[in-house]
């Protein structure tokens, strides 16, 4: 760096301090809003609590409690029910994104008024999406009426009622909510990946069904990356919808309950007959929770940069 | 174009159109129960109204207060974008482009926050504001989501402010400017794509949260437009007609926003994926 370069940039410890000063104001609402209250809610539930009152040090109880029964119940069904949410947008959402958007890579004309339509419901607020639907699906409502007019279905339509159909239902809901996404981080994917490779496959006589198999999905692999652990952090978060439409029950029956609906109601006062917080039982569910998700992500993460082909 | 090349073409433009229908439906039912009464939509929910009536329009804004609502949503959303792009820049800004050796790792704390799941720290935000007296508040609900959409913001700024030449700042430097002015009069009108996408996803992300105003606000006259509808919606189930005009309200400024801005919103969920 030339002499003069170097008069031009603040002396060096004054530099430290501008950066410090220019740093300090989103560090101090960060730290005191995000990783204070996170690291408080770790350490807090190796204790005792009494309301939202910190007892003594009780070491693992907690967690001995969470996994005895009944707790254990609720905590085995919520987790499924969240395992099976994950699977089922991966499948219906990610893998029917990916095929839309393969669509819509090959389109000459109208890539982005779809990918627009398609993106249009994750803009909504969830509760609208979760209320709407609600009453699409009730009984006398727009589903029940096409469904019987086409002559699939007789008679009132229960399906959110139905402990076997509901969980799916909110499942599919969701997709149908966010489809958007993974249609434009694979349509932005694939756009990259260079025009002659795909001309090569053509030339050796592969098809475009093949061509998505062969060609596209291993140069994808980042796509496939981000879309797989948005919705992995995302699933395991799942609440709205779920309180939207089923209550923060999980109604029926706690057939649609999640994690964090779980986690609501012990930390806020909606478990149990007369609605008493459990919060030791809440954090220690949250520090499951947190665990899960980051180590989750991470192995996610690697397992996807492993599996990276290196142009 | 020929015969084959044509039947080629048209599975994909089933499949696009199919998937189209089953988006815009629900949102079109929405749209036309708006102006009929319950029973009409008992009896035809996908018709267009016989008549344009605006009862239910005028019954919801009048029964859920949603003039109020929408003045909080407002309050808060704009509260919590403008802090977080301002105090999101400063932070960007040297940790971009001072080359500090523990700007690394700064930087990787806020970045961590990405993926932080803050909901699960929330009974101790909850004793945390009673503590600060933020309950009950947009300043708190304005505290918290800045809080939680820094890490995006600093991401997005350090990545577009780190490829700027070096010659923009030290020119200015040389005329005796502080860094303050640097940053908001030169560099922030250069990374105005970045402030946009910012901007929206802040937008999105905070005037759609039900979760924080439901744990924060008790108070009706302090509720957000979710939250609010969220209550509505329960209280007023049987009357479809009005909770169908009450989420139209609602959707309408969402909608206003796509419309205007769709092309940067699709490329920044593409370039971003962070929406959430």
């Amino acid at each position: 760096m030339s002499d003069a370069a170097n008069r031009t940039e603040p002396a060096r410890l004054s530099r430290h301090l501008a950066a410090l000063g220019f740093v300090l104001p989103a560090l101090l609402i960060y730290g005191l809003f995000v990783l204070y209250p996170l690291l408080t809610s770790l350490w807090g539930s190796l204790f005792e609590w009494r309301g939202l009152r910190q007892l003594d040090f009780s070491g693992i109880d907690n967690y001995l409690r969470l996994f005895t029964f009944p707790n254990s119940e609720k905590l085995f069904g919520a987790l499924w029910h969240n395992v099976a949410w994950f699977f089922g947008i991966m499948l219906f959402q990610n893998g029917f994104g990916l095929v839309l958007a393969y669509l819509l890579f090959w389109s000459k004309k109208g890539a982005s008024f779809f990918q627009s339509v398609f993106f249009f419901p994750a803009v909504l607020s969830p509760v609208i999406v979760g209320a709407l639907w609600r009453l699409l699906l009730a009984p006398n409502g727009v589903a029940e009426w096409m469904l019987n007019g086409l002559g699939l279905h007789e008679g009132r339509l229960t399906v959110l009622g139905d402990s076997n159909w509901a969980l799916w239902v909110l499942i599919a809901i969701d997709a149908w909510n966010w489809m958007g996404l993974p249609v434009l981080i694979f349509t932005a994917g694939l756009r990259q990946i260079s025009y002659e490779v795909f001309e090569a496959a053509r030339i050796d006589g592969a098809g475009t069904t093949r061509m998505l198999t062969t060609v596209a999905l291993p140069l994808l692999v980042p796509s496939i990356s981000s879309v797989t652990t948005l919705s992995f952090i995302n699933t395991f978060n799942q609440f709205d919808i779920v309180y939207v439409m089923q209550g923060v029950q999980g109604n029926p029956n706690f057939s649609t309950d999640t994690l964090v609906t779980y986690f609501y109601r012990l930390a806020f006062g909606a478990e149990g007959a007369v609605g008493i917080t459990d919060i030791g039982l809440a954090l220690a569910l949250g520090t499951m929770l947190f665990l899960l998700l980051s180590v989750g992500t991470l192995l996610l993460l690697r397992a996807f940069d492993r599996a990276t082909v290196q142009p | 174009m020929t015969p084959t090349g044509f039947l080629a073409r048209l599975p994909r433009w089933l499949v696009l159109l199919g998937w189209t229908v089953v988006v815009l439906l629900p949102l079109y039912a929405l749209v036309v129960s708006c102006f009929k009464t319950t029973q009409q939509i008992y009896a035809d929910p996908l018709g267009l109204p016989q008549v344009l009536s605006f009862d239910n329009f005028i019954n919801a804004w009048q029964r859920a207060d949603l003039g109020r609502n929408l003045i909080n949503s407002v309050i808060v959303t704009g509260g919590a974008v403008i802090v977080t792009i301002v105090v999101a820049a400063m932070a960007a800004y040297p940790l971009s482009r001072y080359g500090l050796k523990w700007g690394v790792w700064m930087l990787a704390l806020f970045l961590a926050g990405i993926m932080l799941p803050i909901r699960l720290a929330s009974v101790e935000l909850f004793t945390l504001m009673r503590d600060l007296e933020l309950l009950d508040s947009h300043l708190g609900l304005i505290a918290v989501y800045t809080a939680i959409r820094i890490p995006f913001a600093i991401f997005i700024f350090a990545n577009f402010m780190r490829v700027l030449p070096r010659e923009l700042e030290e020119a200015a430097r040389l005329d005796g400017a502080g860094e303050l002015r640097i940053l908001f009069s030169i560099i922030l009108p250069v990374v105005a794509p970045a402030v946009s996408i910012v901007a929206i996803f802040t937008t999105i992300a905070v005037w759609n949260d039900f979760f924080f105003p439901l744990i924060f606000i008790f108070d009706n006259n302090l509720k957000t437009v979710p939250l609010a509808i969220t209550g509505f919606v329960g209280q007023f189930r049987t009357d479809w007609g009005m909770v169908f005009a009450s989420l139209g309200i609602s959707l309408a400024p969402v909608l206003a926003m796509y419309l205007l801005l769709a092309r940067q919103i699709r490329e920044g969920a593409a370039a971003s994926g962070a929406v959430k």
